[in-house]
Formats: C-alpha cells, structure tokens, sequence
C-alpha cells in the first residue's frame, strides 16, 4: 500500500492538474487522488501517534490487548475497550491494542480502522520491546505496570466490569460510570 | 517411495542437506538412542513471496506442494508434483483478488487418482468477515480446472472455512468445513446467543460428499456449536470418515471432539480427552488426524490454566475409543500441529517449540502404540504468525514437512525426514 503525505499528495496533484486542466476527467482525478493522498496523511498521523506511544518512555500502566480482525469475540471486545479507553483518559492507565496477525503497519491501520478501534495500535517493534509472550488464545488482554511487568493476564472477550474488577484489584484509581 | 540412508546420500539434493540425528528431546523427557534421522532441505518450487503451503501425497505415494502468491492484491494458488528428482513447473489453480487469505485458514489441494480439488476462501460482498468456500475440481480429460463452486448452499453471508478435503471412491470428494450460517444477522459470537428463533448463532460444523463435478451427493451437520476458529482435520479410517476438530461447550470448554461416519450416519461427537480447557476465546490451533487402516493418531494443543501442551492419542479400533494422552510438548510450544502415519505404523507429529519471538519446527516420532522414539529439529522459525502452520504428510516411512520462512522475504520451504530405520531396527 502506497503511503504519501499530505504535501506530496496535494502538490503532485496540483502540478500535474494545471498542466492538463482542460481535460475535466482527468482534472477530477487528480484533485481525488490528493483527497486520496489527505486520507493516508491522516492514516500516518494515526500511525505517528502510535509509534509515539513507546511504553518504555512512558510511566503509564497499559492495557494491552491483542486483537484480530477475523476474531469475533475480539470484535465484540472493541466497543467495551473503546469506552473504557475514554474513561481511562485522566488516569494513569492507557489501552493499546496489537494486532496478532502482524500485518504490515498499513494495513494493520487500515483493519483497525474498519474495526472502529479508537486507541492506538502498537507497532511490531513496541511490541517486541514489550517481551510479551504472544497469547494462544484471543482476545488476550495483558495488564502491565509502568515497569513493564506483567500483572494480570485475561483471556477471552472481556466485558467493562471484568475489565473494571481487575483495575480495582491492582488498586489502580477508576471510577466506575 | 523409498529410501534408504545410503541411496539418499549420493542423491544431488544432499548438497542442501541438513543432517543431523538430533535426540533433541524437550521438556524434560529422556533422551532415547535413535536411529539415524536424515533432515534434507529440498529445492522449493514456489519463489520468494510465497507462502500458505500444503503437502500432500496421494495414492501413488506422489508428493504434492500448493501455495499461495499475492501480488498486490491478486492471490494466485499454484502446485508443484515431485517427480522424485525435482519438481514439475509450478501449475495455476486459480487466482483472485478477492480471497479472504489468513495464516491459519488457506488454501487446500487434493489429489484423487486422476482427479484433483482444491479450495480457496472468497470474500462475500455483504459484509468485512464473510467469506465463501471455493472449491475447483481438475478434469483430467480437459487437463483443465473448473470454476470455482461454493460448495455450502445457505446463501448466507457468513464465514465459512477452515476446511479439511479427503479423496473418496469414484472420484468423490469428502469436505468438511466450519460454517457460520447460523451467526448471521446478529448472532452473538461471544454467548453464542440465537439471532432469531431459528438460528443457534453459533459456529457449526459441516461436511458433505461432492461428485467430481462438484456436485453435491450428501451434506450433513456435524456438529451445532464450535469453536469458530481452530481448523478442522480429517481422515480416512477402515470404516470411513472422521472428522477431528475444537468443540464448544455451553460452558465454553472448548476441547477436541470427534464424529465418525459409520453405518451410514454420523456418530455422536464425542471428546478425545477431556482437557478441560475453558476459553471464551479463540485459539486458533486446531487438530491434526491420521488413519492408515484401522489405525488412527491425533495430535492437539491445549492450554488449561495458561498451560500450553501438545498431545497424542492413539486408536486401533478406527477412532472408537482412543489411549490415554501422550505428552509430545509443553511449556514452551505454540502447539500448530501436524500428524502423519508412516508405513512402519509409527506416528510423526510436527508441533512448534517456541523461545521467545524464536521458533523451531519440531517433528517427534512415536511407535505405533504411542511410546516416545525421537524429537528432530526440522528448521528455525518464528512464533510469528507470518510463519504460519507446518504441514506434514508421508510415503512410506519419509515424511515431508513444509513451512515458510520468514526471516527474509517469505518463502515456501519443503524438507524430506529419512527415517533410515524404523521400529528400532
């Protein structure tokens, strides 16, 4: 999947469009191919944001949950992570997601944004700094102190309140909606 | 197809060979005297970027590769016969860009005498995770593949998949498939909650008998409520089919179950062992069966109490009742298992032993009844997904192993283990 920013995109299309705008066809195509070009520079933004979220510069407890697109009960998980995700934003403790199937960072984006996934998908090489062993069932939500330690392990889709009733037992501060 | 050590060696191939007789035994199990176990890395037929392979034998004791190549988004599914020396010029089965291509649930080949099948998943247009089965048959007189079948008529947009294909009498074809008819229109995956009156909204299995046309003589429902996402595997046994693969309890134990068809109908399901293990989730790490006569063998991972094991049970009477447990791997496995019955009567199961992000593909071998003989390091690997599943077959006593390599550009591996003596001789 070809990747561009928005800049490049823009004036690729610009530049190439004022040359050849008596042809309207052709002119269209250009200026969608620069909304093209916007939608990937939002995917990068997406992805910067991500890559950003290196766990080992961050004092945050994470949520980490690993998901996959053919995976159903994941897919059921996401709208509860989601919420969980929002109420989670004062606090100390953050959600990031993983995807299993560790497709190229592209496309992993582009599922994550099919599956309505609204916090942020690690990279493979966050990942592997993690050291997390890789689950052999999914969902696979792990629960990491901000040293990097495994604290809590769970296995299967997971509703608010499992997620809720594991926080309070680590004694981490959540109020419940 | 047989070889023995001394032939093997002066064989060209040799020059890739790999050798080791390793005794290389984990987790603890003690270290037996082997006989000497040949490790030859074959030419591979499939180029850089390949990957999703099968090997397969047929009848004949033929030995047969499929794999799967994308360029952009066009797959394309192609096979290689080894003639013995080499293999023939890779072949097209088909191609498109519209196949739902998964590491754990992809493309299949069978070989039946004159007559081949082989399937692919294609995405339905109603909805992200649905897909339909395609099956193609080859026509030996044409020297053609067919189109296509989607060989579930539910017309429902679903996922259908994870298919297990045997070759049967006539040129039929025996399929066994997971099928999601019943999770469609708000089924609830996770409870398995019922869409409407009508539906379990569960995963189902299903299988069905199809002429070499492709169309269908008899389908049936195994079984009512699945784990929707561990690959089912079949065999042929003295009596007729039997189809392994994960079940999924009310109570969402999820352990392996077996039907066979016999009398002209399916049997109960029943367990192969009660592991115990109870997940709302998916694991992704099916069965593997094998028969040769009465003889029967199945290999699986489970992971009660966050415990990972690979296991083996064995049964003389086609897959009635079966022994205790064998232990093949714990701890430090990922399980992706494979089995094959060699002619001596002794059992190779293929599992992956995994360190870290590191993997290795293991083949251990048992004797007919079940008793450890020796584990052999197949090649390094990763416990990525990308790796994928190895897959196993065998003629007479060599078994062949297939896997991809990831460590540079994908590509389709194949390996030949030479058994130089078998049953301790």
């Amino acid at each position: 999947m070809m990747r561009l920013n928005t800049i490049q995109a823009l004036s690729a299309g610009f530049w190439v469009s004022n040359r050849i705008n008596k042809l309207k066809i052709v002119h269209s195509m250009i200026v969608a191919a620069g909304l093209v070009g916007l939608a990937l520079a939002a995917t990068q933004l997406r992805d910067s944001q991500a890559a950003q979220l290196s766990p080992q510069n961050q004092a945050k407890w994470l949520i980490v949950n690993y998901w996959s697109e053919w995976c159903a009960p994941c897919r059921v998980e996401i709208p509860v992570l989601n919420a969980l995700n929002e109420t989670l934003s004062p606090t100390n403790v953050t959600i990031v997601g993983v995807n299993f199937d560790e497709d190229p960072r592209e496309i992993t984006l582009s599922i994550a944004a099919d599956m309505g996934i609204e916090f942020p998908t690690l990279t493979m090489d966050v990942v592997a700094e993690l050291e997390l062993r890789a689950p052999d069932v999914l969902p696979t939500t792990y629960i990491l102190s901000p040293g990097r330690e495994v604290v809590a392990k769970m296995i299967g889709a997971q509703t608010q309140e499992s997620l809720l009733a594991q926080l309070a037992i680590l004694n981490l501060p959540v109020e419940k909606d | 197809m047989n070889y023995s050590a001394a032939t093997v060696l002066l064989r060209p191939l040799h020059t890739f060979c790999i050798v080791i007789c390793v005794g290389f035994i984990a987790m603890g199990t003690a270290l037996q005297a082997a006989d000497a176990v040949v490790v030859e890395l074959m030419p591979s037929p499939a180029a850089i970027n390949s990957s999703l392979s099968r090997v397969i034998t047929d009848s004949k004791g033929q030995v047969y590769l499929s794999w799967v190549t994308r360029e952009d988004e066009l797959a394309t599914l192609r096979y290689s016969k080894f003639d013995g020396d080499s293999w023939t010029d890779p072949a097209v089965i088909s191609s498109g860009d519209n196949w739902f291509n998964n590491w754990a649930d992809f493309p299949s080949l069978l070989v039946n005498d004159d007559n081949m099948a082989a399937h692919w998943l294609s995405m339905s247009a109603e909805g992200n995770y649905d897909y339909d089965i395609k099956v193609a048959f080859y026509s030996s007189r044409n020297d053609s593949w067919g189109k296509g079948i989607t060989i579930h008529k539910d017309g429902i947009s679903a996922e259908h998949g994870f298919v297990s294909m045997l070759p049967m009498s006539e040129g039929r074809t025996f399929i066994s498939w997971l099928d999601g008819r019943e999770t469609a229109g708000g089924g609830d995956h996770v409870t398995g909650a019922r869409a409407d009156p009508g539906m379990s909204g569960a995963m189902t299995l299903r299988a069905g008998i199809f002429d070499s046309a492709g169309a269908t003589v008899g389908e049936w429902e195994l079984d009512h409520r699945v784990c929707d996402c561990c690959q089912t595997s079949a065999a042929m046994s003295a009596t007729g089919p039997l189809v392994v693969y994960r079940d999924r309890s009310e109570a969402e134990i999820r352990d392996i179950y077996i039907t066979r068809y016999a009398n002209g109908a399916w049997t109960e399901p029943m367990p192969i062992h009660n592991d115990g293990w109870e997940i709302a989730g998916c694991p992704v790490n099916g069965p593997a069966i094998a028969a040769r006569g009465e003889q029967v063998a199945v290999s699986w991972f489970t992971a009660k109490d966050d415990a990972p094991l690979v296991q083996l049970v064995v049964s003389t009477d086609n897959g009635k009742s079966f022994s205790a447990p064998v232990l093949v791997a714990s701890q430090t496995t990922n399980g992706r298992v494979g089995t094959t019955i060699l002619e001596s009567g002794e059992i190779a199961v293929s599992w992956m032993h995994t360190e870290g992000p590191d993997a290795k593909i293991m083949l251990t071998r048992f004797g007919a009844e079940g008793n450890l003989l020796e584990t052999t390091q197949i090649a390094n690997s990763q416990a990525s997904r990308r790796s994928g599943f190895p897959i196993i077959d065998s003629v007479g006593n060599d078994v062949y192993v297939t896997w991809t390599d990831v460590s540079g550009a994908a590509q389709v591996k194949v390996a030949r283990v030479i058994y130089s003596s078998s049953k301790g001789e």
